[in-house]
């Protein structure tokens, strides 16, 4: 951000574009794919529609079908991931417009925290012990903000 | 990033930081056709491009593929606002507020902004802070658990779930929220969070841990 001020702007723009294909290209395809793939076996062996009977009714109270906990669960991995669930949930009907806007800050909220482990809390050397009580943090705020959600829109 | 803001800076960081917020907000969708807005300037593929529909491998890779022309222009965006200060800005307004906001001094609001594009960026200046005795061990257990929750919020949402905003469903109706809105909500869950967090350090965190 400094002794730079003689960059144009459309070359800032073309940096960040090169940043974000980047991402795209190393984090977003291969996540997506990968998603896509799983939710492709999850479904065609019924597995899918037995996690939804049996465990989805933690989704109940939020607005969302059964199903939509394998969004949720693949957001602990990646963002990019469950990004990918949610997209292959969505072109099979199962879940709608509504139900997108319901789940992403929750999907946010626990984003990548099984990586982040290593990349935040392990760096600043934050004692095991605490480890529930932050991904339990997560989870309360994941829960809260679909809550929310499902009554703002 | 810089620790000192000029005045000037500031207002030009300020005016950035409102601009990018109509710009993800969508609240110039109907200005000047839309110029201002990055759900319209993302466009639309032509019609004979069929992107959805496909499944397993085949069908992630080219539903994939359709992500990345938002995924480079909101990238793209972010770096103008950040280059007319708008992050800077956003750090200079938190800073006084940190405390009664989270109870974490306002040392960290460079960190915490670092946060929001990158978790590494957002912890190795927390370490470091924390190395140099500018924040105690329990102040950051709090930020910790702010950096965990949702983690580099700003880079990862623009990056996988803006488009997905764009997304129709099976009736053709896309999602009612924009981006700025749902950047927003999680920003006042992760505040929450670390809030849980302070309740948590104050109830079961002893004064002498850092030493046992």
């Amino acid at each position: 951000m400094s002794g730079n001020e003689t960059k144009l702007v459309t070359d800032i723009f073309v940096e960040g574009a090169r940043k974000g294909w980047n991402i795209a290209i190393h984090s977003t395809v291969p996540n997506v794919l990968m998603a896509f793939v799983i939710i492709y076996i999850l479904n065609t062996s019924g597995l899918l529609k037995f996690i939804g009977e049996y465990i989805g009714f933690i989704m109940a109270p939020l607005g969302l079908p059964g199903e939509s906990i394998a969004v949720f669960l693949a957001a602990f991995l990646s963002w990019g991931g469950a990004a990918g669930v949610l997209v292959a949930l969505v072109q099979e009907g199962t879940l709608n417009a509504q139900h997108i806007a319901i789940l992403l800050p929750g999907m946010a909220l626990v984003g990548s925290t099984v990586q982040y482990m290593g990349r935040v809390l392990g760096v600043l050397g934050i004692p095991g012990k605490h480890y529930p009580a932050l991904f339990g943090i997560c989870l309360i705020n994941a829960y809260l903000a679909m809550l929310l959600m499902r009554f703002i829109v | 990033m810089k620790e000192e803001v000029n005045p000037k800076m500031l207002i030009a960081g300020t005016i950035s930081l409102l601009c990018a917020i109509i710009f993800f907000g969508g609240f110039a969708k109907d200005w000047w056709g839309g110029i201002f807005d990055f759900g319209k300037l993302t466009g639309q593929f032509p019609e004979w491009l069929k992107t959805a529909g496909g499944s397993s491998a085949k069908g992630g890779f080219l539903f994939a593929v359709t992500l990345i022309p938002s995924v480079m222009l909101a990238l793209g965006f972010v770096a103008i606002f950040e280059h007319y200060g708008a992050l800077a800005a956003a750090s200079k307004w938190l800073s006084p507020i940190l405390k009664p906001l989270m109870g974490i001094p306002g040392v960290c609001s460079i960190s915490l902004i670092a946060s929001t594009q990158s978790t590494d960026a957002g912890s190795s200046t927390t370490k470091f802070l924390y190395n140099e005795r500018k924040i105690t061990h329990k102040e950051l257990l709090i930020f910790s658990a702010f950096q965990f929750s949702a983690g580099a919020l700003l880079t990862n949402f623009l990056s996988s779930f803006a488009p997905l905003l764009q997304v129709s469903d099976q009736s053709g109706a896309v999602a009612p929220v924009s981006i700025a809105m749902c950047l927003g909500i999680i920003f006042i869950f992760k505040i929450f969070g670390a809030n849980l967090m302070r309740l948590y350090v104050k109830k079961f965190v002893k004064d002498d841990e850092e030493t046992v």
